[in-house]
Formats: C-alpha cells, structure tokens, sequence
C-alpha cells in the first residue's frame, strides 16, 4: 500500500470520464477503501470511543459502536443478513467519502430515520446535494426497503441485498454529488452470473495491471476471481439456464390450460410460490453456537439431504467448510511456539482477510453447486422435493455465511489489535460485506430454483393423471 | 493462479455413459487418473490455462456433461454456449461409436444460432486387446463429418494434452480468421486481459499462420 498507489487509485476514481461500466457492480471495496486517502485522513480523526475493547470483544457486531448500531436496530426486523447489508453501506460510505465522523453520521442516520419512510422523497431531496446527503438519503430509503419486506426475507430481502450489495455500492463508491442514477436503481435486467462475471473480469483486468506495473506486490484477495476458481460462476450460470429453461416451460403449459383446471394449477403453483417467500432466519438461535469446527453444520446438512442423491456434493460443501473451520481456528493461534509470551508473532490483518475472503468465495460457491446439483435431481428424478427442505438448506448456509464472517472477523481484530483504524476498518468491512453478498448469491441460487420446482410439479401432475 | 489469457474458450464434453469423459478431463486439468468414479450428474466443470505458442495462453473451461440418457434433457440446454467440444467414444465399445452420430445431430441441432468446433475423441486406446473400432474407420467417420480424430488414454496419459490443445488451437485459428466471433450474450469465446496488447496488432495485419501440428 504504497502512497503512490493510493494516489493512482484516487486519480482513477475521481476521473469523470471513467467508463461507468467499469463501476457498475463494483464488488470488492476493500480494495478501493483501503487505497482511499480521504478516508485515511478520516479515520484518524475518529473518536476514540466508537471502538472501545469492550465492544471489539462481542465480535463484528459491536466494533461499528453506537453508530452502527442504530443503523442496525433499524434492521433487525428482518434478518442478519440484511443488517450486515445495512452496516456496509454506511461504512462504505464513509470510508470513501470522508464523511465527517461516525458520530456525526450516526446522529444523521437517526435523524433520517425519524423523518419516517418516505425513501422516494428522501431520495429526491438528496440529488444534487452533497455527497454526504445523497448517500445518507439513499441509505434511508434503503433502510425502508428492508424494513417494508418484513419478514418474508428471502423474496423481499433479495432486492434489497442486490442493491445494497452491488448497484447501491457503485453510487456511493463513485462519491459523485451529480450521480443521478438513483432511479435505475431497482432495475434488474442483469443476471446474477452476469453481475458476478463481470466482477471477476474486472478484478481480473486489476490484476493484471497490477502485475506488470509492480511484480513485488502481493496478491490481493478477489472475491469474484476466487468464487470463479471454486467453480461458482459456472453452476450459478448453468442453474440460471435451467431456471429461465423451466421458467418458460411453466409459462408454456399454462396458457395451454382453461377454466377450471387453470385455476387450480395456479393454485398449486401458488403453494409452491408461497414457500419461496415465507423463509424466516432465526436469529436467536444463531448467537450461542459453540465453535464445532463445521459439525454442527454437516449434520444439518445431511440430515436435510437426506434421500436427495446429492450426498457427493454436500460431502464436498461440509468438508469445504471443516476446512475453512479449522483455518480460523489455526489462524486464531499464535504462529510462534509455545514460551515466547514476550513477543507473540501473530497472522498479519492481511492473511486474515485474505484467508476469510476465500472462504467465503468456497463456501459460497460450493453452496451454489449444490443448489445447481439439487436442480438437476430435480428435474430428472420424478420424486418430489418439498420446498421447505431448500429453504431450511437456505438458511442453513446463510447462518453458516454469517457464523464464518463473524469468526474471521473477530479473528481480524485480535489479529489487527496494534494497526491503526484505517487499516482495519476496511479490511473487516471488506469480509462482512462479501459475507453479505454471499449470502445474497445462496439466496437468489434459492429463488432460481422456485420455477425448476414448478415444473416439476407440472410434470408429476401429468404422469399422475396418465396412470 | 495466473490471471493473464488472450481468450476462454468453452468446451462441452459429450458421448455415451461410461466412455470416460470425466477420467479424460481429470487427466487433463487434474493430471490424475481416477480408478473408480460417480457418474457425471447433468454438468460438471472444470477450467485450465493451454499455452497454444511462447506466451499466447487460452483458459479453457470445460463443461462435463453427465452421458446417462435420463439428463439428456438437462444437458441439452448446455450447448448454445459452448465454441467446441470434444465427442467422445470408447474404442472398446461399439455401441458408443454408433451413437457418434446422434450426438453429433443433437448438439448441431442445440448450437443454433451459434456453431460448435468438435474432436472425435477415442477414448481408452491401451485397451488395444479388446478393441472394437477400427482407427480406420474413425478417421472415416470424423472426415466425413469434418472433424479431426485423436485416441487417448486417460489412463496411461496417452495424448490428452494433445486432444484438448489441438482443438484449442483449431477454434484459436477460427477466431484469429473471423470465422468465429466474440458475441455479446454468448459465453463461448471470451475475450482476457493482456497488459501489453501483442496480439491486437497482429490480428490486424492477419498474418497467415502455419499450423504448428
């Protein structure tokens, strides 16, 4: 992190002829937050208060102090996930504007919340203000997004992540008073393997001019480039083909169908659409787990599994997330041998994060293979798959997502005790908010096979009805 | 993993259950030979770098396909965006050699609007002994459908890095040519990153390539 890279950085994101498209679905802030200058001087100025030990120690959650905090509280009516989304984009935009302080932000946020839901008009107003306003006016009526979804997550939680996640980052991370984009906001007429793909090529493109302009520097971790080698990519894009495939088989079949008999289907395909959107997380049960090194996880998992013919598949997943298991745990322990209390050499800040983002890119990916596999047993087997086993599987993985980001992040802090704000900050907002896009992508993988499940349905109607 | 490639090339892997497509891939991107392995279920992917010349590197990503009739209709929906792929028979197998043909007029038929750059492939040429093709008349059978003909062997590492970057280097002729195109909304050719641009200048100047075979 050389100033002059940090300099290079700046130019290119303050240059306004930068190709928009190259910003579209910015997914790895950390790098860019990291590299920001202003948010360097920001952060020095921090209160010291907004990161006292006694929150650092709670794990990920408390280390954004109060400010964070009453963002959060804004959230918690939906899910975990959703205020990780939430968390992030406050943080991300503070760290590439240089807002003020966090305090300052905080007493903001509050302020817009108060001022009710009306996130259109908030939106609005903001326009062509200062940046500081137009973010703080879009965070609000985002915040009223996820609050409006109420608790039927998954469905309504979706948007609100996808936004959060990639579209809302490119607008703050652009930090342009006169982006007036805000409307496009909700359009999603890119696929969530597109958005991805992109990512990846992107960071590919960073890579690669990293490499010839400066062979010493040490790899950053890619979210998007490291998902693309676990495979991801290419079973999110193959199970998006079966889903859009199935999407207009059931389209097909139902203008085939009158009267009476359409009704009915519809009816039954309602039923099958009714469990797509009623996923409740369960937060509770989520905070006193103990550390099992991913057993826990398995046995969910198989048990849920069970009888589906993907065993090979989630065998990998559970071994996947073992694995990421005992890295943390590994990670957590000094690298020195035992007596040297003096001076205990530690996993640097960077090994952490690096480590956690590739974790979150395998168990992500892997999640997503399994859902691509699940689609292809379903398609091809006549036995019926309930739908509330694929979204218990959901939120299973998501719960795992967000156990893991917690585990490495605390991990970070300990790792990151001595480095100043500027350095950590952004490195813990970098995993909590690839854990938040994980869990994003688990989720639409989730959506994607509602139709593949509809026509399943269809299909053993017909063979019912023949016999 | 080293980011920098001219292009990625989409491959499909096709052929009868059982004729080894999955131990072939594996050979090639593993560099192991599987004894006992699960049948393919629908797709299964796999991706490496091919250096075609002195620091001219494509990605290849490989799609697996699952042979077993009951995914045919899965599958089906997975050629469109593939540039080539390998067809694969088992030399030991008659029966998978008769069914070249229907594969061959299934993905031709699944392909449109796009065409597909296929290697007729015979698999597990050490089991000379119990061989029930000739290489005579797999070399008919793919000149008449204008396809080159390579046997391998996973098992004994028999020509599996020539297959795969022969035909890489095929479609590398056909693009550099213009006969194939990158398209927007089709993955089959794609476009990497090279920081100093070598390649662009020379496209240009289209100058004519030998076949380095």
């Amino acid at each position: 992190m050389s100033d002059s890279e940090a300099s290079a950085a700046a130019t290119q994101d303050a240059s306004p002829s930068a190709d928009s498209t190259s910003l579209s679905t910015h997914l790895a802030p950390t790098r860019k937050a990291r590299r920001s200058p202003e948010a360097r001087a920001e952060a020095e100025e921090k209160p010291a208060e907004t990161c006292s030990p006694a929150t650092i120690s709670q794990g990920g959650w408390g280390y954004w102090g109060s400010w964070g905090k009453s963002i959060l509280t804004t959230a918690t009516a939906t899910v975990a996930t959703v205020g990780q989304g939430l968390t992030q984009v406050i943080e991300k935009a503070e760290t590439t504007l240089g807002i003020p302080s966090p305090t300052e932000l905080s007493a903001q946020a509050e302020e817009e919340r108060q001022q009710g839901e009306a996130g259109d008009e908030k939106q609005a107003e903001s326009d062509g203000s200062s940046p500081v306003g137009s973010a703080m006016g879009m965070l609000s009526s985002l915040t009223s997004v996820v609050q409006n979804t109420g608790k039927t997550v998954v469905s309504g939680g979706l948007d609100a992540l996808e936004f959060i996640g990639k579209k809302t980052m490119d607008m703050i991370a652009e930090g342009d008073p006169g982006f007036k984009k805000t409307k496009g906001l909700m359009n999603r007429n890119a696929t969530l393997s597109q958005v991805l793909r992109e990512a990846k090529e992107r960071e590919e493109l960073q890579t690669a001019g990293a490499e010839s302009s400066d062979p010493e520097k040490k790899a950053v971790a890619h979210y998007g480039m490291l998902f693309d080698e676990f495979q991801g990519l290419s079973h999110l894009e193959a199970l998006e083909i079966l889903s859009r495939e199935s999407e207009s088989k059931v389209k097909s079949v139902l203008t085939t169908l009158s009267g009476d008999q359409l009704v009915q289907l519809r009816e039954e395909l309602d039923q099958i659409k009714d469990s797509f959107s009623m996923v409740e997380f369960d937060e509770e049960e989520e905070e006193e787990t103990e550390d099992d090194g991913g057993a826990e996880f398995e046995k969910e998992l198989t048990e849920l599994l069970e009888g589906l013919h993907v065993s090979a598949t989630a065998d990998k997943l559970s071994t996947a997330c073992k694995n990421i298991c005992s890295t943390v745990s590994d990670m957590n322990k000094p690298l020195n041998k035992e007596g040297d209390e003096e001076e205990t050499l530690r996993h640097s800040a960077e090994e952490v994060h690096a480590a956690a983002i590739r974790s979150l890119a395998e168990l992500t990916a892997r999640s997503i293979e399994l859902f691509h596999k699940l689609a292809e047993i379903i398609l091809t087997s006549s036995s019926c798959v309930e739908a509330s086993i694929l979204s218990q599987l959901t939120v299973v993985l998501c719960k795992e997502i967000s156990q893991l980001s917690k585990k490495f992040t605390s991990c970070l802090t300990t790792a990151g005790s001595s480095q100043k704000g500027d350095v950590l900050n952004p490195l813990i907002t970098g995993v909590f908010l690839e854990a938040s896009n994980s869990a994003s992508y688990t989720q639409d993988a989730f959506q994607l096979l509602m139709p593949i499940l509809e026509i399943s349905h269809i299909q053993r109607r017909a063979e019912f009805s023949e016999q | 993993m080293e980011a920098i490639w001219l292009y990625q090339f989409r491959l499909i892997v096709i052929g009868d259950s059982t004729v080894g497509k999955s131990c072939l891939i594996r050979r090639f991107t593993e560099g192991r030979f599987a004894q006992v392995s699960d049948p393919t279920v629908g797709v299964d992917f796999f991706s490496r770098l091919v250096e075609i010349e002195p620091g001219k590197r494509i990605k290849l990503q490989i799609w697996d396909t699952a042979g077993q009739e009951r995914f045919r209709s899965i599958t089906r929906a997975y050629y469109r965006n593939s540039v080539g792929g390998l067809l694969l028979f088992d030399i030991t197998n008659r029966r998978s050699f008769q069914n070249v043909h229907d594969w061959l007029e299934e993905a031709r038929s699944h392909v449109q609007p796009h065409s597909i750059v296929f290697l007729l492939v015979g698999h597990k040429c050490d089991l000379e002994a119990q061989r029930q093709v000739t290489r005579q008349e797999a070399e008919k059978l793919a000149g008449a459908y204008g396809m080159r003909y390579i046997e391998t062997s996973a098992r004994d590492a028999i020509n599996v890095e020539h297959a795969f970057t022969e035909l890489t280097r095929e479609i590398f002729a056909l693009v550099r040519s213009g006969d194939i195109t990158i398209q927007e909304g089709w993955e089959g050719v794609k476009s990497g990153f090279v920081p100093n641009v070598v390649h662009s200048s020379e496209e240009v100047t289209k100058s004519d390539r030998r076949c380095l075979c």
